[in-house]
């Protein structure tokens, strides 16, 4: 075929457009660790990595619901121990007050069952120290959930709940929630038990330590050893009951958070597969490119470097 | 016989006939580096005869004409491509500027994917992080409902979400005023194209109906052609007298040396411009007009309508379905029935004003009377995963990736659709420049050539002259 001289500048301007844009993509695949970075890359590998990254941003967001709840279940957890300590004591001083004791020492022991409401009551109006909320007003966290009243002697004369007996549910996987917080009473007959209070369980903490300290008061020695050891016998099989549920709960919690860490590690693996560069295969394309670019120049710029006007005297 | 005289007079028309092989072996080798430029080649031919007693006798030769080394049927193959590669082209370089309006990118450092284990660093760049952000948002409202911070964070975080929609509406829409822009000029430019084919066919008809030559205004029309065909499919025909004759979608433009038609562009009502002949009326616009003309309508009204429909279908129901769990929630002062997003559309789109210098009324609780109750927020956060019936029945996110990779697919559509174009073009013009081209190899050597008949013919008359010296030296007995 007869070659025109323009011939020789059309096609060294092609090849070096070409290789010059090879090179540069392979160049950015290599440096970015990307091989798909726009919609036209890989339009397919493009959804399929932006749908991942949903999923992954997810996964990441049910690991910190998790984390939260965690925390928060440990807060709860602290306080159940203490309260089982609480209910322990209580029992302690029924029994002890049911053999035969004078009136100074009723009065002592009600005063240690006054001093054990306090205790209990300020234990249940511990707030999350991550969300800052009241562990135990239900969802009606804006006040504190209860109030202690006393008499002039100080001795207690009511405790009253200003919570609700609702709790929130949090998800932590695509559609599955889990509910870590327990109301501090609930008298409906639904819903999660009550710590303070349920009516299924007979629990009414409270009421029944305020009873117990009136009937120490008043030296009601019958009145102790049955009813009120039976109420405080209630009480602590319902902390005990919590205790497990929260056991249960943080369980759940950790096998969940196993599950969403593994959810995205497969995830990062499925977002490596569909967009990442493999890296020795982008250098061996960018070397083989860079020959072909040299080997075009050197070849192009040869010939047009050579007509019949050099060799013409 | 010829005799001394008119051999004399042989060699001189020879040196003539050799200086025009000189002349346009120059012109050639001048125009090496013309873009369009059509190889011109001396034909040269013997003289007449004279008859003699002993037979007919040579008169030497003459240049008959000087012609274009040209392949009508290659150039007309290539006129054909310059329309392909327009459309294409035109396509891909509307498609180019909206993938970047778009803003969905992925990034991340390099990292190898045999060993992809470690924790993966990609990220996207656009709406679809913005959309996972609003509703992690929400689910981390539904662990703290009462949070301050956290509620902060949505705002933001929700406004961020509303700007981008607008940014990408506004952005698209400027995307489709460049495409009105650019159809315009190139109405303009056609015009201007047929403008000038009809007045070099009038210069050729004029130059060949006189008997000369017009092969560089032929060069020329091809050029215009060539560059006509880029904006729009054309039709030729040529006529007898040299004039080329110009139809596109069935309606002549330009016929002999008039120009009998022109484009214009036309307003249907939204802004969006098509092109009509004058001829056919105003409100007909062409089918099939072709070339980049229509490579730039096609992607302005297909792919770049169907992206800002889609992202406009999603701004919606975003809206439609958050306001409508939002608006049911209560605030942490128990206050109800105001909406999360205001507007209709990602152009309108944006987050109730109140909220920002008022993070507390944000209404994620379902409870008029418990403010740390979570319902609506946890709701709102569901719905990342709910799939939409306005959105083909998939997730926000799902629609969004499904928009993405569609306009993903038409951008690599059009650049594959280049890159073949450019090579089908690229063949064609070796072709033609291997028949139209200019070599300097092949000049010189012609150049050679007619020096060296020159240099002969030349010393043909010194021969003459000292025959004609002899002759006169016989009578005048020196």
């Amino acid at each position: 075929m007869r070659v025109a001289t323009d011939s020789y500048t059309n096609a060294l301007i092609s090849q070096i457009n070409t290789l010059s844009a090879q090179m540069n993509n392979l160049e950015n695949q290599v440096t970015t660790g990307l091989s798909v970075q726009s919609p036209s890359d890989n339009p397919g590998a493009m959804e399929t990595t932006l749908n991942d990254l949903a999923s992954q941003s997810a996964q990441q967001q049910y690991g910190n619901n998790i984390t939260t709840l965690q925390s928060q279940a440990n807060s709860i957890y602290s306080v159940l121990q203490s309260l089982q300590t609480i209910t322990s004591q209580a029992e302690s001083i029924a029994t002890e007050a049911g053999g035969a004791n004078s009136q100074t020492d009723l009065t002592n022991y009600a005063n240690q069952v006054t001093s054990l409401i306090q205790q209990a009551a300020q234990l249940v109006n511990s707030k999350d120290p991550e969300t800052g909320q009241y562990l135990f007003g239900g969802t009606n966290s804006g006040q504190q959930p209860f109030t202690v009243t006393t008499d002039a002697n100080g001795n207690v004369t009511s405790v009253t709940y200003q919570g609700n007996s609702s709790v929130n549910q949090t998800e932590i996987g695509p559609g599955v929630t889990v509910s870590v917080a327990v109301p501090g009473v609930n008298n409906t007959g639904t819903g999660p038990q009550g710590l303070i209070t349920d009516s299924r369980s007979g629990a009414d903490l409270f009421n029944h330590l305020i009873a117990l300290q009136n009937d120490l008061l008043s030296g009601n020695a019958s009145a102790i050893s049955t009813t009120d050891t039976q109420n405080l016998q209630n009480d602590e099989n319902n902390v005990t009951y919590q205790v497990a549920y929260n056991g249960n709960i943080q369980t759940r919690l950790n096998t969940a958070s196993s599950f969403a860490t593994s959810q995205s590690t497969a995830l990062n693996q499925a977002i490596s597969n569909a967009s990442s560069t493999d890296v020795v295969q982008a250098m061996v394309q960018l070397n083989q490119a860079q020959t072909a670019y040299e080997a075009a120049l050197e070849t192009t710029s040869r010939v047009m470097q050579i007509s019949l006007v050099n060799f013409l005297g | 016989m010829l005799g001394l005289f008119g051999t004399l007079n042989l060699a001189a028309q020879s040196m003539q006939t050799q200086m025009t092989g000189v002349e346009v072996t120059g012109q050639n080798l001048a125009n090496v580096n013309t873009a369009g430029y059509t190889r011109q080649t001396v034909d040269i031919q013997t003289s007449p005869d004279i008859m003699t007693g002993i037979g007919p006798e040579g008169t030497g030769a003459e240049a008959a004409s000087i012609q274009q080394a040209v392949d009508t049927l290659l150039n007309g193959q290539i006129q054909g491509q310059q329309s392909v590669n327009g459309y294409w082209n035109a396509q891909q370089s509307s498609l180019q500027s909206v993938q970047d309006s778009l803003d969905e990118f992925l990034s991340g450092s390099a990292s190898s994917s045999s060993s992809s284990s470690s924790s993966n660093t990609t990220t996207s760049s656009g709406l679809s992080t913005l959309l996972d952000n609003f509703f992690n948002d929400f689910q981390s409202l539904a662990t703290s409902p009462t949070s301050i911070p956290a509620r902060q964070t949505l705002i933001s975080d929700a406004q961020t979400l509303a700007s981008a929609f607008n940014q990408i509406n506004s952005q698209l829409n400027q995307e489709t005023q460049s495409l009105n822009s650019s159809l315009s000029n190139d109405v303009d430019s056609a015009n201007s194209l047929i403008s000038s084919i009809a007045g070099l066919n009038q210069e050729i008809s004029t130059a060949q109906s006189s008997g000369g030559n017009a092969n560089d205004l032929l060069d020329e029309r091809q050029q215009d052609l060539n560059n006509l065909a880029q904006l729009a499919d054309i039709k030729t025909t040529n006529d007898a007298n040299g004039s080329i004759d110009i139809s596109i979608d069935g309606s002549t433009f330009v016929s002999g040396t008039q120009v009998v038609n022109t484009l214009q562009t036309y307003n249907p009502g939204n802004g969006n411009l098509l092109v009509v002949s004058s001829a056919t009326g105003a409100t007909v616009p062409f089918a099939n007009l072709g070339g980049s003309m229509q490579g730039i309508m096609d992607a302005r009204d297909g792919t770049l309508a169907t992206l800002q429909s889609s992202v406009n279908a999603l701004a919606s129901s975003l809206i439609t379905q958050v306001n409508s769990l939002y608006s049911t929630g209560y605030s942490l002062a128990g206050a109800t029935g105001a909406n999360l997003f205001s507007g209709s559309n990602a152009a309108t789109i944006g987050v109730n004003s109140s909220l920002i210098n008022d993070p507390s009324s944000l209404q994620a609780s379902g409870s008029a009377t418990a403010s740390g109750d979570n319902t609506i927020a946890l709701e709102i956060a569901e719905l990342a995963d709910a799939s939409q019936s306005g959105l083909q029945n998939q997730t926000f996110s799902g629609y969004y990736g499904q928009t993405v990779g569609n306009f993903g697919d038409a951008l690599q559509t059009a650049n594959n659709q280049v890159s073949n174009q450019t090579a089908v073009m690229n063949m064609l013009t070796t072709q033609q420049s291997s028949i139209s081209g200019v070599s300097i190899d092949q000049e010189m050597t012609n150049l050679l050539g007619f020096q060296q008949a020159y240099e002969a013919s030349a010393e043909l008359v010194t021969t003459i002259n000292q025959m004609m010296g002899d002759t006169l030296g016989i009578k005048s007995g020196t």
